[in-house]
């Protein structure tokens, strides 16, 4: 499998542009190591494994919302669709304490150095998901006081389609992150090993699920309910 | 039925012979507009003049509903009108003449000032900013005339016809580190520079800067507060943070396609969004709709009433800390879309209103539907109300808390549950009732004290006026087309379409051109779930709109915070934010 590593440089020049950091794609760490000693891969890997277990499915969102996607958001959150289920029911309402940021609404060009503040507030390990098409790409809102996605300056984990997306729609994005995560290499420790973050190149869902999609030939008529 | 039409009328346009009277035929003209109000141009010299006199005259003009400003340079239809580069317009509200009315005032490209309303209308001063921002009108006198929407280091006025609508146009959106801090930089708040002291006596002041990203205000809504200990001694809110140029977006999208933007105005008020635009759309092109059309838009519109008033009841008592109600009240949420899902197809934005009608037929069995969500919300607004709203520390924080007074809610021009629970019995929906609501048989509910728990409490109530709308809709759907049988209704019946070749022309027209709206203007005002919303449209015959203005009740709810919150303590303060219901959408579209 492929990865995207990206290693944060604290010296980064001031003019540099956001997302800072170099990102480049990679193979992955482990087989160095493996090849190096096969016990020792071996336990890495488990360590790994039990780490992005844990982390996956602890998952505290930070309370934080710009527009519509948000109340679609806080939809999840509550009793008909029940985030609990997938252990992100810890809100936080400090970016401190947080590990996932939604961008779950428009990112306006007056919000956006605000939205990089917090997000650089958050500690590591961190997470983003673009819920929206306004996060994704601006969207419809294609206006002079709106940033074109919100990836212009931010690195984004999950893409979630819609405008805005359903609450079930969020919740796959939350899965669909929580399976990348199972795939990440972070340094375990601080002393040993690279200190890169190796982030697994997901497929996408979109040609995942094509042929699903288009075998589909009968739509359900709009005069029934 | 005429009589009563020409008699409104008569009480409407009586203003216009006051101001004749008082300032002479030859310094006012009167222009025609489909707005159902009388627009008159005045000079800019007569202005105050003018304001002072409607504010003050028999049967007075109490509030300023509205004021902004077009740019008239490209326009080509306004013969008859006096020369303008721009426009300031200033729309008024009088209760007990039960009408409007627009005063106009022209400005030439090389002199764009005019004097200041703050002394006259105090709530003129946000308006003013924003029309300072927009357009760069300078208002002589105004106390602190800066940017409220764009960011302080913005440049250009975007609602300027030579300003460049879309993002694509400018270079693509990069933000560096030193970028990053320039722009913090430039956003913070300084006391000074709102005339605050640092300190008094023996008191220093603190400056608590909450928000544009808080838990409590409810999305990106900014407020910098000067405190002593726990009390708010002055307050400056800050907006802005969720302008997405839908006003200028309408400059660019067709009649037609402009109505999915309308819904997210208020993001939570969904259909009731299209209303004013889509009937304001059908008074320019002379279209009436089927009563079926208009009880269908009426069903749909009190749904959302009752789906965001669900959602404002739940976080507002998240707000006072009571974590569960909001399990509660979006549960009801989820009952009620799927009422609204079944009927458009979508959830919170469904953009199903049309230009003429409805998107399409209610779906087989829709009664079903609706008649279960009837049977399920009555008990459980009597449980909110019991267990939410009679809980001791619910009263403790909310009875009595940020009060204020039906003339003080005028001044500011709050309007909507807002102003009725200061017991003013003012209601669109009955006073100029609109789409059939006179149809209907239903209360106005009206709080005593107009403070924190009597806005909750309208809610609740309003709910179930609501719900007795929605029970008249089911009992009383009447039969015949969802769409208006007119040239302009777009897109036009698909049965007609898929027979007739004119219509199938008009179809293909519609749709990729757009229906073209003969030059003219008008106007149409809403009861919406936060209070009175209005499209205010300027056609020049074109196949889209040359100015819309959009008027949002939450603007000038959150003008009216420090007038209400000064000298209350910094809880109160979050007391009032969550009953004031509102969504930063509606505030900065």
């Amino acid at each position: 499998m492929s990865y995207k590593l990206t290693r944060i440089d604290p010296d980064a020049p001031q003019n540099s542009q956001y997302p800072v950091g170099e990102r480049r794609v990679v193979d992955d760490p482990m087989d160095d190591q493996v090849h190096r000693n096969v016990f020792m891969g071996k336990l890495e890997n488990i360590m790994h494994n039990v780490v992005n277990w844990g982390r996956k499915n602890s998952l505290w969102p930070y309370n934080f919302g710009l527009s519509c996607c948000y109340v679609e958001m806080t939809t999840a959150f509550t009793a008909p669709h029940d985030i609990a289920r997938f252990g992100s029911e810890v809100l936080r309402a400090s970016p401190r304490q947080a590990d996932v940021m939604v961008i779950s609404g428009t990112c306006f060009v007056k919000m956006a150095p605000i939205i990089q503040q917090l997000y650089d507030q958050m500690l590591e390990p961190k997470w983003v998901i673009s819920m929206g098409s306004c996060a994704n790409s601006g969207g419809m809102y294609d206006i002079y006081s709106v940033v074109q996605g919100v990836d212009k300056f931010l690195p984004i984990d999950v893409y979630i389609p819609g405008c805005p997306p359903r609450p079930e729609a969020f919740l796959q994005g939350l899965q669909l992150l929580q399976d990348s995560i199972q795939q990440e290499r972070r340094p375990l420790t601080w002393v040993v090993g690279d200190q890169g973050v190796y982030k697994a190149e997901m497929p996408s869902q979109r040609e995942k699920r094509r042929d699903e999609r288009i075998a589909v030939t009968e739509l359900r008529s709009p005069d029934e309910v | 039925m005429t009589t009563e039409i020409s008699q409104a009328d008569a009480t409407t346009f009586a203003i216009v012979d006051e101001l004749k009277a008082r300032f002479g035929e030859a310094n006012l003209v009167v222009q025609p507009t489909l707005t159902g109000m009388p627009v008159v141009w005045v000079a800019r010299e007569q202005l105050i003049e003018v304001m002072r006199f409607v504010q003050q005259v028999n049967k007075p003009f109490v509030m300023l509903y509205d004021l902004h400003g077009v740019d008239e340079r490209l326009r080509m239809h306004r013969r008859g009108l006096p020369p303008a580069d721009f426009t300031v317009f200033y729309q008024l509200m009088s209760l007990e003449r039960n009408s409007e009315l627009m005063i106009k005032v022209a400005l030439h490209e090389d002199d764009l000032r005019v004097p200041t309303l703050c002394n006259v209308y105090l709530n003129a001063n946000w308006y003013e900013r924003e029309v300072f921002d927009m357009f760069g009108i300078d208002f002589a006198g105004h106390p602190h005339l800066s940017r409220m929407l764009m960011p302080p280091t913005w440049h250009g006025h975007p609602l300027r016809k030579d300003y460049p609508a879309r993002a694509t146009e400018f270079d693509p959106y990069t933000l560096t580190m030193e970028g990053q801090d320039r722009e913090q930089e430039a956003l913070r708040f300084d006391p000074e520079d709102w005339g605050m002291k640092r300190q008094s006596g023996d008191t220093d002041y603190m400056f608590l800067n909450l928000g544009p990203n808080h838990p409590s205000v409810h999305g990106v809504f900014r407020i910098a507060l000067q405190l002593d200990g726990e009390e708010v001694v002055d307050c400056v809110p800050d907006i802005g943070y969720h302008h997405r140029g839908a006003e200028k977006m309408a400059e660019r999208q067709s009649w037609h396609s402009y109505i999915p933007y309308t819904d997210r105005i208020d993001y939570t008020g969904g259909v009731m969004n299209n209303l004013p635009y889509i009937l304001a759309v059908e008074k320019l092109a002379g279209i009436s709709v089927t009563s079926r059309a208009e009880t269908i838009r009426v069903m749909m519109a009190e749904m959302f009433r009752i789906n965001s008033h669900l959602l404002f009841l739940g976080t507002f008592l998240q707000d006072l800390g009571a974590m569960s109600p909001v399990f509660y009240t979006f549960s009801d949420r989820q009952r009620a879309y799927h009422v609204i899902e079944a009927i458009t197809g979508f959830r919170m934005h469904p953009a199903w209103f049309r230009i003429g009608g409805v998107a399409h037929d209610l779906p087989r069995g829709w009664d079903r539907l609706v008649r279960e969500f009837l049977d399920w919300m009555p008990p459980r607004l009597d449980e909110y109300e019991r267990a939410m709203m009679d809980n001791s520390i619910v009263r403790e924080r909310t009875v009595g808390i940020a009060t204020h007074t039906t003339a003080e809610a005028l001044t500011w021009g709050v309007t909507g549950p807002n102003l009725r629970a200061t017991g003013l019995k003012y209601d669109l929906r009955k006073a100029k009732p609109y789409s059939g609501y006179e149809r209907f048989d239903f209360d106005i509910p009206v709080g005593t004290n107009g403070d924190v728990f009597d806005r909750g409490m309208m809610r609740i109530e309003e709910m179930r006026q609501s719900l007795r709308i929605i029970e008249q809709c089911l009992k009383n759907m009447p039969e015949g087309d969802y769409k208006a049988d007119h040239p302009l209704t777009t897109p036009p019946p698909r049965d007609k379409m898929l027979q007739h070749i004119e219509t199938l022309i008009t179809h293909f027209l519609q749709v990729s051109w757009g229906p073209v709206l003969k030059a003219n203007e008008s106007f149409q005002m809403i009861e919406a779930t936060k209070g009175l919303n209005s499209y205010y449209l300027t056609s020049d015959g074109n196949t889209m709109s040359y100015r819309t203005r959009i008027r949002t009740p939450s603007f000038a709810h959150l003008q009216h915070i420090p007038a209400v919150i000064n000298g209350g303590f910094v809880p109160d303060l979050i007391a009032h934010l969550g009953s004031i219901d509102f969504v930063m959408a509606d505030v900065d579209r």
